[in-house]
């Protein structure tokens, strides 16, 4: 098992050298002077953007100007962002805990409600149960997200008047920006309870549930057909009716033999949303006025702030070459046949 | 210089009914009060206002946009300030009296200002309020002077000049000027202009607030003497501490900026000398979605929201929330700006730069056909009916309506599609219709009423000629003011907001070639230069008027820019707010307000 990580750890500079050759290339589609003006931060430095270009070698051959580029990565200049009003490193790790926050809350409810939601609909086909999850998957699949986003805000915000928007209320505020709480993670629910503030807790969950929600409906959906349809597929093979004959309970013949074998599709899938969620929500965020990675991309994007949407590019694209590893590893584990090819 | 300041206040002030009860309420609550008059705020001493716009600049000498101004408003403080809802009515406020010829403070010939310092006023982090303070801070505030900032509102009467710099460099004339204008004299501070100029004390009402000179300097701030002011001269935004941190003497200090939640904390300055404010904190948050910032105010999270008219039919049935309505307003707010000679260089709302039908050239709206053609391309009339319900008028100039100088026979451009191709034929020698063209019209995030014009001017153009392309973009309010200083959007949709209540302040920001939007603009009129400067010290009314009747004449020839509405406005806040005082003047009103006054119940 060991040997078979470290050779998929080996494999990932190479994997991430080409997703950065490709970011780079992306962006060297722009013009010189486009590019350029990343580094200007003020208006009148638009008449030297010559000396610009000249300085920081925009017209130089593409390897010279992505190692020259690479070599800023590696050190953690990622340049810096209008839109965010800071350096795109400080950005991210201002934003990405937010996120993170939000993502973990999404992902669990996603895992266990979509799997345990496929393995019943592929048990129970076409009964009841079946049709349920067809409907959650479908409507998931077809409801915008700031449609969604706007419903639930609307009951139970508006209506119910239980689940507010933003990440915390005034006087969970008063706290946090109070000077005796330390912001150890920058994720308000795990800092509250290092800080031993149950109530902050509390009130952030509260400002969660809405749009972990909202994620968990709309992301679930495919969870939902993959498991169904890779457990039908398991459950149609001879070793399940075997099982079956030799007089196991259907619990067991479920859980046991046919979930595990239905499992590497469900792994895929899970690890792409997953990383999805972490590289941010760009509308659940906005429609929640949540302060996470996705609402500054979405600004970025909007106003062709080149160096936020490049750092949150390689932020996610790095994200997803860690995703695959660990669905790699996952992948080993639940079938141990995987490591030995 | 009393009643020469009467002659042109008055009128306005008459027609524009401008006290605290002028506005139409339209309390959605049962009649009478019933459950609004039970129902308790949340957070009885903390404010929220939930807006669009995020601050550019905490810094009193650069910011000239509303949303940074409303902040440093409840921050710092004037030599004298507006009474109530009053545009004529000044009170004093870090001076001791408001100088007029009567008291003596004001010379005969309206050109010596004398402000008694108000001994006893404490700046936020430590020491008192002093003439040296007071000096040092209009002094500041006009050499500052960065590209397309306020420094000019007291520049120019005071010195005379217009800009403190010739062909990009610092002159030597103008601190000399300046210091020599401005001057402490035991307890008071003299002010000696070069010419008389009517509406200054209004402009020191809203302008070039006190400053602490020991904090500014500490924080590499200018020292105040001639040999450092040029460095300081037009810096970079973020140069100086005043950028996102403060020390005024106002009723709340800067608790925080937080430019990730586009976020800014006021808390109460418990030492103000009028004593301390009711409210103890005020929040400003940034909530692009107009449903949220509707459900924040349903359920009592905020006490007042930006919206605009298109908004108002979901804003009226919401128990607890009133509306007041019919404010009217002394602003050109939103006009459309063509830019004559477009920064090309880096910008990627010009396509290929070129009239090769895949973008636009630097001087794409120097030619005046192609401005007249998309003057005829804007469905005015329809714009007041569909998008702002009717409210407001159509404005024929740059001067509104009920305004000193406004000429209600004005010439204007009506809709007409026919018209707008015809000029269209004729722009670029023909080569414009042949090839088409592309460019990018953005407008703030966030502004509804400004993505309908866009989208309005995109499809008439665009059903002109199929090669006719225009995208419409989004762009966050800070970014877009940085890419219109840059000149880099080939045409913008803003608004002008009065610093005083005079046509001056219109004619030079909106005509004079170093206006805030001919600047911005590259456009310049040799004549209206000259007309706006003279008409700024005349002092025979009929003369003046005259001026401005030209002025606006060159308007509708130049056509620069498009004036759309004569507009008036509402505001939406919970009925337990309180003390809420309308005064078109304030910032970014009547959204946000002095929060001095305001208290909840």
């Amino acid at each position: 098992m060991a040997k078979f990580i470290l050779k998929r750890l080996a494999m990932l500079p190479l994997v991430l050298f080409g997703v950065t050759v490709l970011l780079f290339g992306l962006f060297n589609t722009l013009s010189p002077e486009m590019r350029a003006s990343i580094y200007v931060k003020d208006p009148r430095q638009l008449a030297a953007l010559d000396e610009v270009i000249r300085k920081y070698g925009l017209k130089d051959p593409f390897h010279k100007q992505y190692v020259r580029w690479i070599a800023r990565v590696a050190k953690g200049d990622l340049g810096y962002s209008e839109t965010a009003k800071m350096p795109v490193t400080e950005a991210i790790r201002s934003f990405f805990p937010a996120t993170i926050e939000l993502s973990v809350l999404a992902f669990i409810p996603i895992m266990v409600i979509g799997v345990w939601l496929g393995t019943l609909s592929a048990v129970y086909r076409d009964k009841w149960i079946d049709h349920f999850s067809r409907f959650v998957a479908i409507t998931g699949y077809s409801l915008p997200s700031f449609v969604l986003g706007l419903l639930l805000l609307m009951v139970f915000y508006g209506m119910l008047k239980l689940f507010p928007p933003g990440r915390y209320s005034l006087a969970s505020d008063l706290i946090i920006n109070g000077g005796n709480y330390a912001a150890y993670t920058g994720m308000v629910t795990v800092d509250s309870l290092l800080n031993g503030r149950i109530g902050v807790f509390f009130d952030a969950l509260k400002h969660l549930i809405l749009p972990a929600s909202s994620l968990t409906y709309i992301t679930m959906a495919l969870l939902v057909r993959i498991t169904r349809s890779s457990m039908l597929e398991e459950l149609g093979k001879d070793y399940v009716r075997t099982a079956r004959a030799k007089g196991l309970p259907e619990s067991v013949v479920i859980n046991k033999h046919a979930r595990r074998n239905a499992w590497i599709p469900v792994i895929t899938i899970a690890s792409i949303l997953f990383v999805q969620l972490l590289g941010g929500v760009l509308i659940t965020e906005t429609v929640f006025a949540y302060p996470g990675i996705g609402r500054w991309v979405a600004q970025a994007a909007v106003q062709l702030d080149i160096p936020g949407v490049m750092g949150v590019a390689l932020l996610t694209s790095t994200l997803f070459v860690l995703g695959n590893l660990v669905a790699d590893i996952l992948y080993a584990v639940v079938d141990p046949r995987i490591r030995f090819q | 210089m009393s009643r020469f300041k009467f002659t042109f206040a008055i009128p306005l002030a008459a027609a524009l009914f401008l006290s605290s009860g002028c506005g139409k309420k339209d309390s959605s609550s049962p009649a009478g009060g019933g459950k609004t008059a039970s129902q308790s705020s949340k957070n009885k001493d903390t404010y929220v206002h939930v807006t669009i716009s995020d601050i550019d600049s905490l810094d009193p000498a650069w910011s000239y946009d509303t949303a940074s101004h409303m902040v440093i408003e409840n921050l710092y403080e004037f030599l004298v300030a507006y009474k109530g809802g009053s545009i004529t009515e000044l009170e004093p406020q870090v001076a001791e009296k408001v100088p007029s010829i009567e008291n003596g403070l004001l010379s005969p010939d309206g050109r010596t200002y004398t402000f008694p310092i108000r001994k006893g006023i404490k700046f936020h982090k430590g020491g008192e309020v002093t003439p040296e303070d007071v000096r040092y801070s209009l002094i500041r505030f006009m050499l500052f002077d960065r590209a397309g900032g306020p420094s000019s509102l007291l520049l120019e009467p005071v010195t005379g000049l217009d800009s403190t710099r010739k062909d990009g460099k610092p002159l030597d004339a103008a601190y000399d000027k300046a210091a020599a204008a401005v001057t402490v004299e035991g307890d008071a501070v003299v002010l000696k202009l070069h010419k008389p100029f009517a509406p200054m004390l209004t402009v020191l009402a809203s302008w070039s607030p006190i400053v602490s000179k020991e904090w500014a300097v500490a924080g590499a701030g200018w020292d105040g003497t001639k040999e450092t002011w040029k460095a300081h001269n037009n810096p970079e935004k973020t140069a100086e501490a005043f950028y996102d941190q403060e020390n005024g003497s106002g009723p709340f200090l800067l608790e925080r900026w937080d430019k990730k939640t586009k976020e800014v904390v006021l808390t109460r300055f418990d030492d103000y000398w009028r004593g301390p404010a009711k409210l103890k904190r005020a929040h400003i948050k940034g909530v692009d979605e107009f449903q949220t910032r509707k459900l924040m105010l349903a359920a009592g999270d905020a006490d007042s929201i930006y919206a605009d008219y298109l908004q108002q039919p979901l804003l009226k049935n919401l128990p607890g929330v009133e509306l007041i309505d019919d404010l009217p307003r002394i602003d050109m707010n939103p006009s459309i700006y063509f830019v004559f000679d477009i920064e090309t260089k880096g910008n990627p709302n010009v396509g290929s730069g070129k009239l090769d039908g895949k973008g636009v050239p630097a001087d794409f709206f120097a030619d005046v056909n192609v401005r007249k053609a998309f003057a005829h391309s804007f469905d005015y009339e329809g714009f007041i009916r569909d998008v702002n319900r009717g409210k407001g008028t159509r404005a024929v100039s740059f001067i509104p309506k009920g305004l000193f100088g406004f000429n209600p026979e004005q010439a204007h451009y009506e809709y007409d599609i026919a018209k707008a191709e015809s000029y269209f034929k004729k722009a670029h020698g023909g080569k414009l219709w042949q090839n088409g063209f592309k460019f990018t019209l953005a407008y703030n995030a966030g502004n509804q009423p400004r993505e309908v014009i866009a989208n309005m001017i995109k499809r008439a153009v665009e059903s002109i000629n199929p090669k006719f392309q225009i995208d419409t973009r989004p762009i966050q309010w800070s970014t877009y003011l940085d890419m219109s200083n840059a000149s880099k959007l080939p045409m913008f949709i803003m608004g002008w907001a009065p610093d005083f209540p005079d046509p001056h302040n219109f004619a030079f920001p909106f005509l004079h070639s170093n206006g805030n939007y001919p600047r911005l603009q590259r456009y310049k009129n040799a004549e209206a230069d000259k007309l706006v400067t003279a008409a700024m010290t005349e002092t025979d009314a009929e003369k003046r008027r005259a001026m401005y009747y030209r002025l606006q004449q060159i308007a509708y020839e130049d056509v620069p820019s498009l004036y759309i509405l004569n507009s008036v406005l509402y505001r939406t806040q919970r009925s337990w707010v309180k003390g809420y005082v309308y005064n078109p003047i304030h910032p970014d009103s009547p959204y946000s307000c002095p929060l001095y006054y305001l208290s909840k119940e």
